[in-house]
């Protein structure tokens, strides 16, 4: 079992002030996106659970939460994948190895990884929504031995915006893991699929059991409402599928009321969800 | 190209595992496997849509040339789906290319022939057009969810 | 000096008190080092402040409400609490509306948090209403009754006197009575206080109760008393401004989410907040960062916030509720039927605050019985 390292019982102010962790690496992903290491300092957990995040702060700018999309195999620090749309994440992704950024957490409900043990996973990752799932993989290959069959379909806006290429390609080099990327629009390079990252779900129904499945996705919303449906289409148990949601937050533990999304707190009921939670919410506009 | 093999490919593919047996065997009559090698054209804008392909094994890419912005590559297309359905409309031309990015092999049908077989039998063609609609219905919702460029970054920022 | 031969308050006792004594309970109070809030008037409305003497009370005043609508008028007699609720609630004192959660100040490992020293105050309030304990208790829910515990309000929580009052007079816009939070106080007071003509009928809630109903002399009330006391609560249910049927609301406000009644009553709502900041468990906040000009120094602020507000589900560069009609609904579906699934109770309280201070006079009672009225209505339905 991953050990949470959360202990919510205590109402200290720690939950509410971050701690600085220092960048000891950064990498470029894409044009606006970046991956941040962060180490934590003596004494701070570096446990959590695939799924959750942390509230990045920068000094007099701001707090935003950002999925911890995996951890540095030799250093064990944290990785988090950012992109450029605001005010607080255009300036995470201009930092350099050395600067500070402050953290609170891990937050949140990750995914099912001891429930999912035994079965066949698909994973659905619809651009930066890989990132939340790169842990997951990650956790999943370290202990391959405990599930069955794993399929991976990524889909990203055009080859450019494609996250950890380098990685990819090593997961595709795996003869335990199946992975099939697609792109959005591709380039003169590009010889591999073009269209939505759904369209690859007919490939992935070849290699598993999609009634005895666990998927797991993360992607823009309109992605995972129309997977959603496609799967329920081929009989998946809503129980089975779970989805990552994102939402405005400023506390993260569920007191600010901006993550709400119908009577669920992100934050603290998510962000991963099984689908029957939150699948009448997702039909509803403007929740 | 043994009948058998056909048949074999016809009762594996989707679009056809679970047609009659009679009818895969008509249709065996009136197709050939075919496999093409990479950047092969399978079809060609302009072109008397002739065939039905249906994708056996490799990737195929749906393609329009722009003088000025050359070769543009819209949507793939792989093994387990079909791709055309020009031939079962008029004027039975085909709007785009058609090429394999890695080497493919089809089930390529006569379209002549079967629309003759098709005009005779009304049951067949009923099929067939059903399930034809159920994969233009899906390419084109694949395709407006494209268009939606959902993962593009918004214009109005925020933390 | 408590008469020696009369009997010592214990809790649920019930005592006849001089209207006079009550300067005693207040100076009482201040003297264990309490800063007591009660109702006072300021630029025209009863707001909570803090008082020290029985005169800073709104004596001979009562309100008129109606949607939109607040005025005070003087009565014919000298009454302490005749009035109903102003757009104040306890939830300020305990919810502060602008709170420090610390600085941060740049040093070699980056940066450090002062976290703000000054002790949290120790506050007793005089004259809370039977639905402000309710919502207070709602408060208690969601601040210290989940997963996690927000040290502010737990410790203002944990030290408050509380002394009720119970209503004697139903406001304009009141509904507590439909709701099942009035006008009969819940436990949880120290002290629970009726006004009758001549005195104040004081019931024991607690020990601290107790204790401080020790120092003060007072009777034994009587049947006559008890009886003026239902009496009493029994006609304040009945002059109730508003009712709310509430079977099976919550359903009835997720079948309809898409009912007509939201677009109608977005033509009308301003989404200028008002509803939130009155109602007294509305929660919501914001936080932010802000640098001094040096850039060394950084405080940390948290401050009401409003689902009103276009920002507020700012999500990737754009709102998800964009529209008056979505931030309408969120409001009232939150209040009256999502709050059930978070923390086992309505958010409504029947106080009518957010029915008064609306500018344009929306009332939620009104919402509700349309939607009742038309259930399953859509607009395709509707244009057909």
């Amino acid at each position: 079992m991953i050990p949470s390292p959360t202990h919510p019982s205590a109402p200290t102010l720690e939950r509410f002030l971050p701690t600085p962790y220092p960048v000891t690496g950064i990498r470029r992903e894409t044009g606006d996106t970046v991956t941040l290491r962060l180490r934590p300092p003596e004494g701070r957990p570096s446990a959590f659970q695939p799924g959750q995040f942390n509230m990045l702060y920068l000094f007099g700018i701001g707090e935003v939460p950002i999925s911890i999309s995996g951890v540095h195999p030799r250093s064990g620090d944290l990785e988090h994948t950012v992109r450029a749309v605001g005010s607080v994440t255009r300036a995470l992704a201009r930092l350099r190895k050395g600067d500070v950024v402050g953290v609170r957490g891990p937050f949140g409900k990750g995914w099912p990884l001891e429930e999912a043990k035994g079965h066949d996973i698909l994973i659905l990752a619809g651009g930066i929504g890989l990132a939340p799932l790169r842990p997951a993989l990650q956790h999943i290959l370290a202990h391959r031995s405990e599930y069955k069959q794993v399929v991976l379909l990524y889909g990203a806006r055009t080859p450019a915006d494609l996250l950890y290429p380098a990685e990819l390609e090593r997961w595709r080099g795996r003869l335990d893991l199946q992975v099939f990327v697609t792109v959005d629009r591709g380039d003169e390079a590009w010889r591999g699929h073009i269209g939505v990252v759904t369209t690859l779900l007919p490939l992935a129904e070849r290699l598993l059991d999609f009634r005895k499945a666990f998927i797991l996705m993360c992607g823009p919303e309109v992605m995972m409402r129309v997977a959603a449906r496609e799967l329920e289409d081929r009989k998946v148990p809503p129980e089975r599928i779970f989805l990552s949601l994102e939402r405005n937050m400023k506390c993260a533990v569920g007191f600010c009321g901006h993550c709400q999304f119908g009577p669920v707190f992100i934050c603290r009921d998510g962000p991963v969800f099984p689908l029957g939670r939150v699948r009448p919410l997702l039909e509803v506009r403007e929740l | 190209m043994s009948k058998a093999a056909i048949l074999e490919a016809l009762r594996q593919h989707p679009f056809t595992h679970d047609m009659e047996e009679a009818w895969k065997e008509v249709l065996a009559e009136m197709a050939r496997l075919q496999t093409y090698p990479p950047d092969a054209l399978l079809l060609r804008e302009g072109r008397a849509a002739d065939a039905f392909f249906l994708i056996v094994d490799g990737l195929v890419a749906i393609e329009m040339f722009a003088p000025e912005r050359g070769t543009l590559r819209l949507q793939t297309v792989s093994a387990g789906e079909v791709v055309g359905w020009s031939w079962a409309l008029p004027p039975y031309r085909w709007e785009f290319d058609a090429r394999a990015l890695a080497e493919t092999t089809a089930v390529v049908l006569d379209a002549a022939a079967l629309r003759a077989r098709m005009s005779q039998d009304c049951a067949l063609a009923a099929w067939i057009l059903s399930r034809l609609l159920a994969v233009v219905a899906g390419r084109l919702k694949a395709t407006r969810l494209q268009l939606l460029d959902l993962y593009a970054p918004s214009e109005r920022r925020t933390p | 000096m408590a008469n020696p031969e009369a009997p010592i308050p214990v809790p649920n006792s019930v005592w006849r008190m001089e209207k006079a004594r009550l300067q005693d309970l207040i100076d009482a109070l201040r003297r264990q080092g309490y800063t007591v809030i009660g109702p006072c008037i300021r630029e025209g409305a009863i707001v909570y402040d803090e008082i020290h003497q029985v005169s800073d009370l709104p004596i001979g005043w009562t309100d008129e409400q109606d949607g939109g609508r607040y005025r005070l008028k003087r009565r014919e007699d000298s009454s302490f609490f005749g009035y109903a609720v102003g757009p104040h609630s306890w939830k300020r004192f305990l919810h502060p509306p602008v709170l420090s959660l610390g600085r941060a100040r740049r040093n070699g490992a980056g940066f450090e948090w002062i976290a703000p020293s000054d002790p949290a105050p120790r506050y007793a309030f005089l004259g809370v209403r039977a639905c402000e304990l309710h919502a207070i208790a709602i408060l208690d829910r969601v601040f210290m009754g989940g997963p996690y515990v927000d040290p502010t309000y737990q410790a203002r929580r944990e030290g408050v006197f509380l002394i009720a009052v119970q209503c004697a007079v139903a406001g304009g816009t009141c509904f507590c009575a439909s709701m099942g939070t009035g006008p009969k106080a819940p436990p949880g007071a120290d002290l629970i206080l009726t006004e009758l003509a001549e005195a104040f009928i004081v019931e024991i809630g607690t020990e601290r109760g107790a204790a401080l109903m020790a120092g003060i002399p007072c009777a034994p009330a009587t049947e006559a008393d008890r009886a003026a006391v239902e009496a009493q609560l029994a006609a304040t249910a009945r002059a109730m401004g508003r009712q709310m049927d509430t079977t099976d609301l919550p359903a009835l406000l997720y079948r309809n989410l898409e009912h007509p009644r939201w677009e109608e009553v977005a033509q009308r709502c301003l989404t200028c907040g008002n509803c939130t900041m009155v109602c007294p468990t509305c929660f919501c906040f914001t936080v932010e960062d802000v640098s001094d000009l040096t850039g060394t120094q950084a405080e940390r602020v948290r401050r009401w916030d409003s689902c009103f507000t276009t920002e507020f589900t700012y999500t990737a560069g754009r709102p998800i509720r964009q529209s008056a009609k979505a931030r309408y609904r969120q409001w009232l579906t939150h209040k009256l039927a999502s709050w059930w699934e978070q923390f086992g109770t309505s958010g409504c309280v029947g106080c009518g605050r957010c029915i008064t201070w609306c500018p344009v006079g929306i009332d939620l009672t009104e919402e509700v019985a349309a939607i009742r009225r038309t259930d399953g209505a859509t607009l395709e339905a509707e244009r057909r």
